[in-house]
């Protein structure tokens, strides 16, 4: 029995860790959330992280990648979340993974190797307004290679140069597009989030021209399905390592800041808060580990732990940057401060391929139907 | 990552599997087997079944062979702890001697200690109790004051112990007695073997709310006990009761998963016997449970893990203790949520008895008290894991 991760990933999460610090502290984070007319994509964050390997991370060897798993990707999203670094990493990552399910050699040999070396930006358009994140929320329709509708919300849509578009056919069956940036009838919306550290539109399409993904190793509704699990991995990786950081400061902070003559931390309402949030983002941390393995291994419970790590860790990152804010007290609640950047991060994708409630229903379908 | 036994554990788990299945009779898997016997008769049962289960050696299976244990790996005690609860076996009626005690005198009790006990306690010929708690001295442990008296080569004993599991059916009981008279808080304690069979010990049940008596008083009036049955040295019980008490780390969340999971599984067939399976908001309620009862299988692979690397759990089992009771806690809460109204009828219809569901449900609410109490807990992880201030 090893559920851990090995010493190599432990190493690499570091270097990802040591990067970020070094390169984008919290004081450039301040500054693309103080820009929202910016991108929000800084070149030195990205073109580290290329030369970490951190995009090709899943990208296969034979198309200049690292080959490796989503249990690798998983510690660049966490340590990407603790830093509420900006950027399309996740976005770009999934782009890639549609290409290396989804895509004949063809494909793959087009786009992947770009996309690993951070050269091309890709992104995932995958449900529209009000939509279900299990498909059933797609609102792009395809006449032939022919895309029309709105996808929404997409992230970084404006830096993209690529976009995998879900879209159902005329006889309803659902399929992952390439849609190239500059593409005939391709108009981007930008949508303005809350959550400074991202970039966030809708995609609109009207008749434009694009490329079904086919010929790997999945295709139709289940590529769909595998990228939106994906999806949810990478998101909830992001939600814990914000969330663990969250009660870190927090904690620190309480451990010094005195009233009443004593430290706040000595509290015992603080206490058992910051106890019970350790131990709900311990388990996230559990959970997502082994929805990321299981999805690296194709076990028979994935469906159920994809869905039990994105609710656990939505859960935990609410409760954990909510907390940041309440145990700074008046200045958590300031713009100054660093309390908002991670709770308003954990609020926008916290229901992003589905949200807590959603994923619930899921796992209630998956054992009591 | 690499979630596989290795194959010795494999066929360790054959070999069990086999004799569970050719040792328990089928009708002690029906729901209301053994809620249909007295007390008296089902722990009767339960001990014998479980001497029986020693013979064929397969008890103290992380144990040294040279005390009558298999020697096995710490992923075999998971493996046992999984399959006992998916053969239905009886619950262990030795468990405070088996959880607590024995590894305690493996390791610090003397030759004498070491051979008088472990065997006769894996052979149920002697069950054990703990006498920790007191009237006056629960959470806060060092506060306790059943004193001993040294007499020549006796100490004599007064006092009282409370919330005792198995008082009645104990034979002997590991005390925590003050030793060094006028001494206060963690100074001046000693753990003391006492015989319960003797005059200046005297049991009394106490009934529980869900009805049964699992625990009970125990009374020392001048009780006797010879001074070779201290455990470890006079005047260090508080050490020696840590050292005790640190054995419950990394107990088996495995086998406590595999007994959830299978509860979770039978909430969801009576919700959707009585057609409550589409009511939107008794899913969430459910499937909030499964989040946590899942989390709970990992976080038990990861401490499997941690203990074959060789690392000390320390406050970390606060963590394990927290995520299962409040997860149990919940689940049984759910069911209410899940029946409504016929949650709490022992036969909503003729053919349905839903009393070993109320059982459980009640019995939930004890596991945030023992074993150190879920406000204990927090604060253990407050304090020692995230280094908050006292
Ligand atoms: C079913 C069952 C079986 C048991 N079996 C045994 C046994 O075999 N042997 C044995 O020795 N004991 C046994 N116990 C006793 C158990 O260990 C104690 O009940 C437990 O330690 C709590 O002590 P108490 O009951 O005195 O409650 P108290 O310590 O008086 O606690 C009352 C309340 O105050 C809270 N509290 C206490 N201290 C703090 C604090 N510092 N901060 C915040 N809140 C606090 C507690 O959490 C609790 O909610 C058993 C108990 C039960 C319910």
């Amino acid at each position: 029995m090893f559920f851990a991760l090995t010493d190599e990933q432990q190493a690499f999460a570091e270097t990802v860790r040591d990067f970020v610090a070094d390169r984008f502290d919290l004081d450039a984070v301040r500054a693309v959330v103080e820009d929202p007319d910016g991108d929000g994509h800084p070149l030195t964050l990205w073109k580290g992280l290329a030369d970490q390997g951190a995009l090709a991370v899943l990208v296969p060897e034979e198309h200049d990648g690292l080959g490796l798993g989503l249990l690798d990707a998983q510690v660049i999203a966490r340590e990407l979340g603790r830093a509420v670094a900006p950027g399309p990493w996740t976005t770009s990552v999934l782009a890639a993974e549609a290409l290396r399910l989804a895509g004949s050699p063809a494909q793959q040999a087009a786009w992947l190797p770009g996309l690993a070396a951070g050269e091309t930006v890709g992104t995932v358009a995958l449900r529209g307004e009000a939509g279900s994140w299990d498909g059933r929320g797609i609102t792009v329709d395809a006449s032939g290679e022919r895309l029309s509708g709105t996808a929404s919300p997409v992230d970084y849509p404006a830096v993209a140069g690529l976009f995998v578009v879900a879209a159902t056919d005329a006889e309803g069956a659902p399929g992952l597009y390439l849609v190239e940036a500059g593409a005939q009838g391709l108009a981007i919306r930008d949508q303005r989030t809350y959550d400074g550290t991202a970039r966030v539109g809708a995609v609109e399409l009207a008749d434009t021209p694009a490329e079904l993904l086919t010929g790997g190793t999945l295709s139709g509704g289940d590529a769909v399905a595998a990228l939106m699990a994906r999806g949810a991995v990478l998101t909830a990786a992001d939600l814990v390592g914000g969330a663990r950081e969250a009660l870190t400061r927090t904690i620190d902070y309480d451990r010094d800041r005195k009233q009443f003559g004593v430290p706040v931390g000595s509290f015992q309402a603080i206490k058992h808060t910051m106890a019970d949030l350790h131990v709900g983002v311990t388990m996230a941390e559990h959970a997502v580990l082994f929805a990321a393995h299981a999805l690296d291994t194709d076990d028979p419970g994935a469906d159920i732990a994809v869905a039990v790590a994105k609710a656990k860790a939505a859960e935990a990152a609410w409760n954990a940057t909510g907390a940041m804010i309440q145990f700074f007290g008046g200045i958590g609640f300031t713009w100054e401060h660093e309390a908002h950047f991670f709770y308003k991060r954990a609020r926008r994708r916290a229901p992003l391929f589905g949200s807590a409630d959603e994923h619930r229903e899921r796992l209630a379908v998956l054992t009591m139907d | 990552m690499d979630l596989s036994y290795t194959a010795d554990e494999e066929q360790f788990r054959t070999e069990l599997r086999d004799w569970l299945a050719a040792n328990i009779p089928v009708e002690w898997a029906e729901a209301g087997f053994w809620r249909s016997l007295d007390d008296a008769e089902s722990f009767r049962l339960r001990r014998e079944w479980e001497a029986s289960k020693t013979a064929a050696g397969f008890s103290g299976i992380q144990w040294p062979t040279e005390y009558g244990g298999r020697g096995g790996t710490p992923g075999m005690k998971a493996i046992y702890d999984e399959e006992m609860v998916r053969a239905h076996a009886p619950q262990t009626v030795n468990t405070l001697g088996l959880t607590f005690l024995a590894p305690t005198v493996m390791a610090i009790g003397t030759p004498e200690q070491k051979a008088e006990i472990i065997g006769p306690m894996l052979r149920n010929e002697v069950i054990w109790c703990q006498g920790f708690s007191e009237p006056g001295a629960g959470s806060d442990l060092a506060a306790v004051a059943t004193r001993g008296v040294r007499d020549g080569d006796d100490y004599v004993v007064n006092g009282q112990k409370i919330w005792t599991t198995n008082a009645m059916h104990g034979d002997k009981i590991f005390t925590i007695v003050r030793t060094e008279q006028g001494s206060e808080r963690h100074k001046g304690l000693s753990m003391m073997l006492i015989d319960m069979n003797q005059p200046g010990v005297e049991a009394r049940p106490l009934k529980q709310m869900s009805g049964a008596s699992e625990f009970g008083e125990v009374f020392f009036t001048d009780a006797r006990v010879p001074v070779k049955d201290c455990l470890g040295e006079i005047g260090q019980g508080w050490r020696t009761a840590m050292l005790l008490l640190s054995f419950e780390r990394g107990a088996s969340g495995v086998g406590q998963y595999t007994e959830f999971r299978r509860q979770y599984d039978e909430i969801v067939e009576q919700m959707r016997r009585f057609g409550r399976s589409d009511d939107p908001v008794a899913r969430q309620k459910l499937a909030h449970c499964l989040v946590e009862l899942e989390c709970l299988r990992y976080h038990a692979m990861h401490i499997l893990t941690q203990v074959e690397q060789g690392r000390d759990l320390g406050s970390e089992s606060s963590m394990t203790k927290l995520q299962w009771s409040e997860t149990f806690q919940d689940l049984w809460e759910a069911f209410d949520d899940v029946l409504g109204p016929e949650a709490s009828l022992e036969r909503p219809r003729p053919d349905v008895d839903l009393a070993p569901f109320q059982a459980q449900a009640m019995w939930s609410r004890s596991v945030t008290i023992w074993g150190g109490s879920s406000q204990v807990q927090r604060n253990i992880v407050a304090e020692r894991v995230l280094g908050l201030p006292r």
